[in-house]
This record gives C-alpha cells, sequence and structure tokens, in this order.
C-alpha cells in the first residue's frame, strides 16, 4: 500500500525557485492550473516518512521532535502542516484532547492573521472591528463532533436544561433500567407523542445518568426537522440522528444504543382524545433493522409526554407551505404566542421492558419475510401498548402522578 | 507495435502483461489529469502514456505523448478513436472535467456531458480494457433527505438547476449505459469528495482563499474533503489494478462548516438563507461571486459520502483525515501570505 505512494512522489517538480515570483495575496483569484511555485519548500524527509500516517500520541516520544512555535521569531518550519500537528498533538497529550482544535485555530489567528500591534489598534478601526465581529459570529461554532455531528462539550453546555425538564419540570420516574445491555448494540423502540417531541431528549437523559455504564443513545428524529434552521443544528448536536435506514444501521453496527419511534409524525400529531393510542408502527423498518444488524429491541413506555400539549385539533393546509407537517391548535397555542409551547408540566413515567430477542430467533433472514417482519411489529407494538396501559392504570393525577 | 496493435482487438482474451500498459489520459493540463501522468511517468510497469487535452502539460515529459483533441468539436470521438486504436491504449482514464462552475454553461455543457459522450464513443470502438471516469460525490446533491452518510447505490440527485452537477451527473449516466452495452470493458467510477490542498485550484480553494465566507443562518452542516494527493493515489491505484464499479474517494472525518471556518481563520457572514439566494443569484449574475446560487445548498444541507467500499474493494487508504488536509492547505496560505506581506514591505 505504500509503495504506490512513494511511486507516486513526483520527480518532475521543479527544484524551489531561489525568488519567488510575485505570488497573490491569498484572497486574490488564481488562474486554475496547479501553481508549481507555492510550495517552494521541498520535502525535507523522504516521502514515506514525511506522509506516513499521524503518529500515536502515547508511542511518539514526547519532546522528541522540539519545534519552535511558528509565531515565536524562528524562520519557519520546512511543512507547516506536518510540524504545526505534531506540535499540537504534544500540546494536546498535556492539555486533554479537546483543546487540540483551539491551538489549531490559535496559531492559524497568530501566523496568517497576526494580531496587529497595540499602538496601531488606533490607525485600524475596520480591522479591529473585523476581528471582533469574527469572535463574536465564531462563538457558536463546535470544536469537537463525531461523525453524525454530536458535540460533546456542546452536549455538556445544553444539558443542565435538560436536567432541570427532566428531574424538576416533567420529574422523571425511571423503571427497568437494568434491561438495557451495558456492551453491546441495542435497539430502543418507544412510543411516541406529544407535539414537541422531548421524550427522544428524556430517554436519552435518562440511559446516560441512570444507567450503571451511563450509555449514550442516539434517537433517530424525523425528516422534517432537519428542513429547519437552528433546530435541526441543535439536534444533530445534542445527539439526534436523521430517521433512516442507512444512519440507523450504521450506528447499531458501531454497537452503539439507538432509540427510534416507529409511530413517527403520526405519533407526535396525536389529538388529545387518541391519546395513549399507539398507532401504527410505519412498515416494520425498525423490525428489519434489528433482524439484519443482529440487535435486541427493548420496548420503552413512556407515560405523561402524550398530555404535555393537549392538541384539540390540527391545520395542515397551511403547514404545508412552511414546511412542517401540521399547525397544532392547543387550548394555550397559537393563542398566547411562543407562550403556548410551554408544556404541560405533567408526571412522567419512563419504563424499559425486557428486551426482546428476535435477533437470535429468526436471524437476518427474518428480514426478508414480510409476513414475519409485520408480526413482530404488532408485537412490538402490543407490548408497549400493555406497558403504557399498566402504568396508566396505576396513575392517578396527570400533573402529580 | 504491430503485437499490441493486433492485441487490442480482443483486449479481454489478452493476458495481462503489465510491461506494456499504454494509458490515456484527458484533462492532462489539469491539476488531477496532470499529477496521474506524473505518478505514470514514474512507474516503469507502465509502457507509454497519452496525455490527451488541448494545452500540452507543463511539466517535461519523457515516456508520455501528448495529443491534442478538443473534446468540445463533433469530430473529437473519431480523432480520439483513431489515436485509441493506433497506440493500443488499454486504460482509458477520464479526467477532462472542470473543477470550478463557469457562466458559460452552453459550452461547459458541450465539454463535460457531450465530451463524455464522445470519448465513451471513442473507448467502444477501440474497444479498450479499462475505462477510469473521474466523478464527484457533489452528484449526490445536497440534501435534507441525504443520510449521513451516501453510498455508492445512493440516487445521483444532482441539483434541479445546477450545470456544474448535472453535467457530471449525465457523464457518469453515459457511463453506466456504457457499461452495460460493453461487457467486457472494466469500467471504473471514482467519486472524490471536494478535493483540498496545497496546489489544486478549485472552486473549494477558491471559496477558501477569501477573507470572509458567508453562512447560512442556523444550518451548519457537516463537509468532507480529500487530499489532493490521495485524490490522485486513488486514480493510480485504479488503474494499476482493475475494480468495477463506482467508488467514492473521500478522506477521513468530517467537520462542521463553522468549525472549518473557525479553522481557517475566516469571518463568517451569517445570512438568513431566504436572503442569500436570491442575493448569490445577483451575485452569480452580475460575475461578482464565481459560484451559482444552488452551491448554496452545501452550506445548508449534508452531502457527505461514505469511503468503506473504496476502502474494502481497492485497498484505497488516505493519507491525509480532514484535519490534516485542511492544516496543510492553510500551511500554504501562510507561507503565500508571509510573501505578498515582504513584497508589501519592500
Amino acid at each position: 500500500m505504500s509503495d504506490h505512494r512513494v511511486l507516486g512522489d513526483n520527480p518532475f517538480e521543479p527544484a524551489p525557485p531561489a525568488e519567488p515570483a510575485a505570488p497573490a495575496p491569498p484572497a486574490a483569484e488564481q488562474p486554475p492550473e496547479p501553481s508549481k511555485k507555492v510550495r517552494s519548500k521541498p520535502r525535507a524527509q523522504p516521502a514515506a516518512k514525511a506522509r506516513r500516517p499521524v503518529p500515536d500520541i502515547e508511542t511518539e516520544p514526547l519532546g522528541a521532535e522540539a519545534a519552535p512555535h511558528p509565531a515565536a521569531d524562528h524562520p519557519p518550519p520546512p511543512e507547516y502542516g506536518r510540524t504545526l500537528d505534531h506540535e499540537v498533538r504534544q500540546e494536546a497529550a498535556r492539555r486533554g484532547l479537546v483543546d487540540e482544535f483551539r491551538l489549531v485555530e490559535r496559531w492559524v489567528r497568530e501566523r496568517i492573521q497576526p494580531e496587529p500591534p497595540a499602538g496601531e489598534r488606533r490607525r485600524l478601526p475596520l480591522e479591529f472591528l473585523w476581528r471582533r465581529w469574527r469572535d463574536i459570529a465564531m462563538r457558536d461554532r463546535s470544536d469537537f463532533v463525531d461523525e453524525f455531528g454530536r458535540d460533546p462539550m456542546y452536549a455538556a453546555r445544553v444539558e443542565p436544561l435538560i436536567r432541570f425538564i427532566y428531574e424538576k419540570y416533567f420529574r422523571v420516574e425511571l423503571e427497568g433500567c437494568e434491561h438495557i445491555p451495558h456492551v453491546g448494540r441495542g435497539l430502543i423502540v418507544a412510543n411516541h407523542s406529544g407535539t414537541v417531541p422531548y421524550d427522544g431528549a428524556m430517554i436519552m437523559y435518562a440511559v446516560r445518568k441512570e444507567h450503571g455504564s451511563h450509555r449514550e443513545v442516539r434517537p433517530l428524529v424525523e425528516d422534517f426537522v432537519f428542513h429547519f434552521p437552528y433546530l435541526g443544528t441543535f439536534i444533530n448536536r445534542i445527539g439526534g440522528v436523521r430517521a433512516c435506514q442507512e444512519n440507523a444501521e450504521r450506528l447499531l453496527l458501531q454497537d452503539q444504543l439507538v432509540a427510534v419511534f416507529p409511530e413517527g409524525i403520526k405519533g407526535i400529531g396525536k389529538l388529545y382524545r387518541e391519546r395513549y393510542q399507539l398507532q401504527r408502527f410505519g412498515r416494520g423498518g425498525f423490525i428489519k433493522l434489528a433482524l439484519r444488524t443482529d440487535s435486541p429491541i427493548i420496548p420503552a413506555a413512556v407515560v405523561g409526554a402524550e398530555e404535555i400539549h393537549p392538541m384539540l385539533t390540527k391545520v395542515s393546509w397551511l403547514a404545508k407551505s412552511v414546511g412542517i407537517p401540521y399547525i397544532p391548535i392547543t387550548p394555550t397555542f397559537p393563542w398566547l404566542g411562543p407562550l403556548g409551547l410551554v408544556p404541560m408540566p405533567t408526571k412522567w413515567y419512563l419504563r424499559f421492558g425486557e428486551p426482546l430477542p428476535f435477533n437470535t430467533e429468526y436471524g437476518a433472514r427474518g428480514a426478508e419475510d414480510r409476513i414475519l417482519v409485520n408480526r413482530l411489529s404488532e408485537q412490538v407494538r402490543s407490548r408497549i401498548q400493555e406497558m403504557v396501559d399498566e402504568r396508566l392504570s396505576r396513575r392517578r393525577s396527570v400533573l402529580f402522578g | 507495435m504491430a503485437r499490441r496493435k493486433k492485441s487490442s482487438t480482443q483486449p479481454s482474451a489478452r493476458s495481462f502483461d503489465p510491461g506494456e500498459r499504454v494509458v490515456a489520459v484527458t484533462g492532462a493540463y489539469s491539476f488531477v489529469g496532470g499529477e496521474l501522468i506524473k505518478r505514470l511517468e514514474e512507474d516503469r510497469r507502465y509502457y507509454k502514456v497519452l496525455a490527451i487535452d488541448i494545452r500540452k502539460p507543463a511539466f517535461p515529459l519523457t515516456k508520455t505523448q501528448f495529443h491534442k483533441v478538443d473534446l468540445t468539436l463533433p469530430t473529437a470521438d473519431a480523432e480520439l478513436s483513431g489515436i485509441l486504436k493506433r497506440e493500443g491504449v488499454e486504460t482509458f482514464v477520464h479526467a477532462a472535467f472542470l473543477s470550478a462552475p463557469t457562466h458559460n454553461a452552453t459550452w461547459a455543457h458541450e465539454f463535460e456531458s457531450i465530451g463524455t459522450v464522445h470519448v465513451l464513443n471513442a473507448c467502444g470502438e477501440a474497444k479498450i480494457r479499462k475505462f477510469i471516469l473521474w466523478s464527484s460525490t457533489v452528484v449526490y446533491g445536497a440534501a435534507p433527505l441525504n443520510p449521513n452518510f451516501l453510498t455508492e447505490d445512493a440516487e445521483l440527485r444532482g441539483h434541479p438547476r445546477s450545470r456544474f452537477i448535472n453535467d457530471k451527473a449525465e457523464a457518469e449516466r453515459e457511463t453506466a449505459r456504457f457499461a452495460k452495452e460493453n461487457r467486457d470493458t472494466t469500467v471504473t467510477v471514482l467519486r472524490t469528495a471536494p478535493i483540498l490542498g496545497p496546489r489544486i485550484r478549485n472552486y473549494v480553494t477558491r471559496f477558501f482563499a477569501r477573507p470572509a465566507c458567508p453562512t447560512l443562518m442556523g444550518y451548519d452542516p457537516l463537509m468532507q474533503f480529500v487530499h489532493e494527493d490521495d485524490a490522485v493515489d486513488a486514480f493510480k491505484l485504479a488503474s494499476d489494478e482493475d475494480f468495477a464499479g463506482a467508488f467514492n474517494i473521500v478522506g477521513d472525518g468530517v467537520l462542521p462548516y463553522s468549525t472549518i471556518l473557525a479553522m481557517m481563520g475566516k469571518v463568517p457572514l451569517p445570512v438568513p438563507h431566504f436572503v442569500a439566494y436570491p442575493l448569490a443569484q445577483a451575485l452569480w449574475a452580475t460575475q461578482v461571486f464565481d459560484s451559482p446560487p444552488n452551491f448554496l445548498d452545501f452550506l445548508r444541507y449534508l452531502c457527505v459520502a461514505d469511503g468503506s467500499r473504496a476502502r474494502e474493494v481497492m485497498g484505497f487508504r488516505p493519507h491525509h483525515d480532514i484535519k490534516s488536509a485542511i492544516l496543510d492547505f492553510l500551511g500554504v496560505a501562510a507561507e503565500r501570505h508571509d510573501l505578498a506581506s515582504e513584497e508589501g514591505r519592500a
């Protein structure tokens, strides 16, 4: 694998010009042909060594190649990318990995856009404003994301809010957390409700806080959320993933916990008089998913969520133009404006049932059998309905449990 | 020569002799084609390389022959097939595509879409053994309904109003038809993610060369790049060995757009999306802006491809992840900036 890289290293690259011709400033538009003069420093190391994958922090002796800080008065190191990366990694090993990005950012600023000296600041008002604006506008960026866009720093920042909702507002009572596996994949299947889907966030928080292994659950979120500015980005950053077979399969094959709400939009669009009547579970896509990826299904019942926004009716003709499936009409919305979106402080019960090991019973070939998929889907639905009904029968009050 | 000529008439029956491989590369003056030719020149398993373009490559050629063929001409296919038959070409790499959108949409269509038809006709007539097409992951299109990782089987949605993307998608469709009709030819399609690197000039590097970049308020899609060296590596790999089918050539890792801008030290200019599209349309029409308005979709929605198939089947291992690709690009940006400021001082 490595030899084609060595062979491929370009022998026709012209020798570094002694005096490079006037290069354009980075902002200027360049002609589309590959310009040779930009790489005026030839690679110092042999190609195989220079391009080897980034070294492991643990195995690399720290300070072995102590490079001067590029921003210091030293001559620039031969290869910025490589040296910088190495230095950043050394620093990151000392300070924890998440800071790596900050270091890169700082390096770029010092190197490419050096801060004007304090005395000159008055003469460059626009430059100064430009920098201020950049700092303000960049506040919303994320530092480090996984491949589905979850930003652990951002998630940690919004966690107090979710904790408040979980502990104080809905006072969630959790049962059956032991049914969630400590390792390996699992598909949590829950009922969906409440017009604005808080249940995904609550399941995520419950497992993260109260489960012995503090596992991360990735809830699959309806498509229409991702049409919206801010909302889609927010849900993505706290860990939500767009609901589709490909994403779910990839997550499960990585041995993660995935939460699905097979009722989908029909579930969150339930009217108040239809509460706790589980809708059709799609076309059984979640069963196919579980069988194909060999994951156990963990049924979950959420009680209390279906009363937070008692929806009397819904308007769909206007909603289509806005891009949402319907506009809910509740006793408070839209009459009170945004205030009407505040949910009722109901008492929530969250219960995980015993895992249903369909994957070991039927195997991956079962996913092809439509009748079997439909039957299993119906089994899961009735199991969750049972759990919901059982909890409902013991509940005395909507608001106080 | 005569032996090779004879064998080229029945390519599938010929035993594979690496010593006498003859490769033709279109787009030899452009970055991908040119870099590939440099690597093929180095490799002694290749006997001869044909560089096809309208301008002669700027680097010295030893075993490369330059042929001037204009793909927009209606006679290009006849001319090409004559060359292919005469030289006994067994592998054809079609990398003559625009690296950035152009205002001259009619010419771009003639060049990319019809040009590919000419190339495929010539290849079908000369019965070459292997055909490699350069495509891009932008042909999947950016949409809110895309899965986080698009596989090669995903629909090539393109974009309803983008010539730049649709011409590439059309070239892919033509190539798929060609593959169906010519079962003896190994057809490889390499869909590269947006290529980023210190030397390449394309719409990505042009976009990130500006001090400020527009962002759409409330949207922060994940993005993906492939380093220029890795992209050329994939072409070399595909011409060394035979891999039939389409492959996504992507670098490891994804980063949100805001993080990329922060890493590059750019100033974000947030614009609401309902303002941005008409504004970009106006700027594009007046030729102030060099990207058509529909490219804003890529700042809004996901278009990230899954490179696991190239990893498993081709054994393609990118040497740069997204972070080191950006750093490599930035290193040169820093150097260029230094030189510019020195010039200014002198």
